[in-house]
């Protein structure tokens, strides 16, 4: 791992974990340390898709209160516990920084302002930004933007955010790793998904039991 | 800005349109093919991603460059559709299809008036345009066993020269012999359904599917990876055309294949001949290629809109169109789905060809008693996978259990149970044709090129199909439940947009008045140009289009080559 990418992945950990102190504080340690367990490999995290010189404090798209927002947002949609990697282990805000400054840099304002109406809805029922708010607050939050029950939203819609969201969200935690999400196979691991195997054998495929065999496989990656 | 002369110019090199190069170059016709995409190679499918292939469809139309607009009716305003089913590269959509590949039933080709006989005529709906075809099961027999065997297709037959074979499927039309490939292997999905379904009466098989089951003509045999449907094989187990009749046509020495190449016009002359084509190159060029015979062979979408982009004061209504028939009579398959979980055994539903794997024909075209159902046709009843492709994302795509929400605690542990726990059963439910389900060009939104896009007006929901759909929801309740799985429960259904497979646009019949094309594709209007495919059918059938229209294509191919060659310009 280049000295950049950690500064990366400290600027994206520090964002998660930050918001996790409000968000899922009993959680996050647990289930750091259930992913920290597995073997490191090489090659898991890529490198970033833009270069630039600001160093820790900047992602490739967000700038750090959003990183911290869309940190605690995904982890609700798909919290982490022990032995049951979540979006933060899995890095999926990573995914999304990447993606929203390569593949998806049409949704960039999408994005922007989703998140101010998202703040500003917070902010005018709970008096704090999303990022700052309670896990249970968080999730009541989550529930009006699903059921188009936000006020402060006009373009996207409450719902139109939400939907994006967790379909991004459900992206960084099953893509291949190449793509900046799914750490260490943590979503794959989470459903039992042994990733790009070559072939299953008539025995794989006659077994009614759970498929054990390692190493799962990503494109630039195993693990076991 | 270059013009080519040649004999055959061919658009859209897929499903169709590589049998036809590959048969008139071995003829010795000069031919050049035209395709919108790349030609890619079995390495490139070499990457298992399911984000790039499944979820952001990288071998499908790019949907910003090439939109495809859609309204319930005639009363609305067309949207972008925001997922195309179609191909975008040599190929077409065999390189990312699920490979079932399925003869029609005898009853298909005339379901209009087999209904007639046994029904009455008021069993068909009153603004329902169901016809029969131009020609019979016995005629296309021979050419389906032809694609079979040059293709490379895995299955057991049913009914072989009318004995029925158990195992099989026994409501196939009869077969001069068996499939070249035996049945691919079993997955746990398919021994649950197998065991349901006949326990119930019915009658379950192996789906018959363009993969090999063994190695055959130096390709090697499945490896059941499960990246199948939404991706190219990555060993060229998939009997694709990119590695089926691509290098048969190459190996003719007589095929030119042009990439990235949009053809916007069909050109013709006063004297009501078509003289060749214009298409814009990769470079933005516009070119020409001057051809004695003209075949299309795009998806249905691109034959009406070729035809209506090249109107002249000869034919203002679009060529090929003194019948106003052109974009009308649009079907699909409508895929309702159920779910099936399981507590005390694991599916691992990942693994293998992901699409329709084991499937019944029992409520199938008119395989069953009709009386007081509320329709006519069927369905097949297939197990797999939800969205035809086994991968954890597009399972986050599937609908949960009712009382599961869609995110949050619950839902993570809903996933992680259910990833390895469960099934997907589909119902491909035929359509009835409806001369207002039609394609025609959008007047707003316009493609990459400039040119309008088509714009498809569809509503599938009505009396006969909603009572279709329900019928075979039960049906597969029923065979979730005697699988012995701990829930089953039913995806929500769609808007009425057209679902999977398309069909109709350019339909073939035999009255000029009515119909676009005679059996062999050839216009009636415009005897030097073909177009061929399932735009060409006047029925769906609850069967999985591209077998048929490959057989299609080989036996126009056999009536050019060896009829119309003779003759040229003439009516076959």
């Amino acid at each position: 791992m280049t000295k950049h990418d950690e500064a990366r992945r400290a600027f994206l950990v520090g964002a998660a974990v930050g918001a996790g102190a409000v968000a899922g504080a009993t959680l996050v340690p647990n289930a750091l340390a259930q992913t920290q367990e597995a073997p490191r490999t090489t090659g898991t995290v890529p490198p970033p898709a833009h270069s630039h010189a600001g160093g820790p404090g900047l992602g490739a798209f967000f700038n750090s209160e959003d990183a911290a927002t869309v940190a605690a947002f995904t982890e609700r949609l798909m919290p982490g516990a022990p032995g049951k990697p979540g979006a933060r282990d899995a890095d999926v805000l990573n995914y999304i920084d990447l993606a929203l400054a390569g593949a998806y840099a049409d949704l960039q304002y999408f994005y922007r302002r989703g998140l101010a109406s998202l703040d500003a809805y917070c902010r005018k029922t709970y008096r704090e930004p999303f990022r700052r708010l309670s896990a249970g607050q968080q999730d009541e939050v989550i529930t009006a933007l699903e059921q188009g029950k936000a006020s402060e939203f006009s373009w996207p819609s409450a719902v139109a955010f939400f939907n994006t969201v967790r379909t991004h969200t459900m992206e960084g935690m099953f893509a291949d790793p190449i793509y900046g999400g799914n750490k260490e196979f943590a979503g794959w691991r989470l459903i039992g998904f042994p990733g790009a195997q070559v072939e299953f054998t008539a025995a794989d495929m006659q077994s009614s039991g759970p498929f054990t065999r390692l190493p799962i496989v990503g494109l630039k990656a195993k693990a076991s | 800005m270059a013009t080519e002369k040649t004999d055959v110019v061919i658009v859209g090199v897929g499903a169709a349109g590589g049998i036809l190069a590959a048969e008139l170059g071995k003829a010795g016709m000069k031919v050049i093919g035209l395709e919108r995409g790349p030609r890619l190679t079995t390495q490139d499918y070499e990457p298992h991603d399911e984000l790039r292939y499944f979820q952001r469809q990288d071998l499908r139309p790019n949907i910003k460059r090439q939109p495809v607009t859609w309204r319930p009716n005639a009363n609305t305003r067309a949207n972008p559709l925001p997922l195309q089913n179609y191909g975008n590269q040599v190929g077409g959509g065999t390189v990312h299809y699920g490979a079932v590949s399925w003869r029609f039933h005898e009853d298909d080709f005339r379901a209009r008036s087999h209904t007639i006989a046994r029904y009455g005529a008021s069993a068909i709906p009153e603004h329902s345009s169901l016809a029969d075809w131009p020609l019979s099961y016995a005629d296309l027999e021979r050419y389906y066993d032809q694609a079979e065997y040059e293709l490379g297709i895995s299955g057991k037959a049913g009914n072989l020269q009318g004995k029925k074979i158990d195992g099989g499927n026994v409501f196939e039309a009869p077969r001069r012999r068996d499939y070249p490939l035996p049945p691919l292997r079993l997955d746990q999905g398919a021994i649950l359904f197998d065991a349901a379904t006949r326990k119930l009466g019915y009658h379950p098989f192996s789906t018959p599917r363009a993969i090999l089951s063994e190695a055959y003509q130096d390709r090697p045999a499945c490896t059941y990876c499960g990246f199948c449907q939404a991706f190219g094989c990555h060993v060229g187990a998939k009997s694709s055309i990119l590695v089926t009749k691509l290098p048969e046509a190459d190996a003719t020495g007589n095929f030119k294949l042009i990439t990235g190449a949009m053809c916007h016009r069909v050109n013709s002359d006063n004297s009501g001949r078509v003289t060749g084509v214009g298409y814009y190159g990769p470079d933005g060029s516009d070119n020409t290629i001057e051809a004695e015979l003209v075949i299309l062979t795009t998806f249905i979408y691109d034959n009406t809109r070729l035809l209506l982009l090249s109107k002249t004061d000869k034919f203002p209504n679009g060529l090929a169109n003194s019948s106003g028939q052109v974009g009308k009579h649009l079907m699909a398959h409508m895929m309702p789905n159920v779910y099936s979980m399981f507590d005390d055994r694991h599916v691992n539903n990942y693994m293998g060809p992901s699409a329709q794997k084991h499937t019944i024909d029992d409520f199938n075209a008119d395989n069953f008693d009709h009386s007081g159902v509320g329709f006519i046709v069927g369905s097949q009843i297939s197990v797999g996978t939800g969205n035809l492709q086994g991968g954890p994302i597009s399972h986050t795509t599937t609908a949960s259990p009712p009382g599961t929400p869609r995110w949050g605690t619950a839902y993570r542990d809903y996933l992680a149970k259910s990833f390895t726990r469960q099934v997907a059963m589909v119902a491909q439910t035929e359509n009835l044709p409806y001369s207002d389900q039609m394609i025609d060009l959008d007047p707003d939104v316009k493609d990459a090129w400039g040119l309008p896009a088509p714009r498809l007006t569809y509503d599938w929901r009505r009396p006969n199909e909603l009572a279709r759909v329900e019928f075979m929801m039960k049906k597969m309740e029923e065979i979730g439940r005697t699988m012995g799985a701990a829930q089953v429960w039913r995806a929500p259904l769609g808007p009425g947009a057209p679902g999977a497979h398309h069909e109709g646009g350019t339909r073939m019949g035999s009255d000029p008045k009515t119909s676009v094309v005679n059996r062999y594709g050839q216009s009636w209007d415009v005897p030097n140009l073909f177009i061929i495919g399932s735009s060409t059918f006047p029925s769906m059938s609850g069967f999985n289009p591209t077998l048929t229209i490959q057989a299609l294509a080989y036996m126009s191919a056999d009536a050019i080559v060896n009829r119309y060659r003779k003759s040229p310009g003439s009516l076959l």
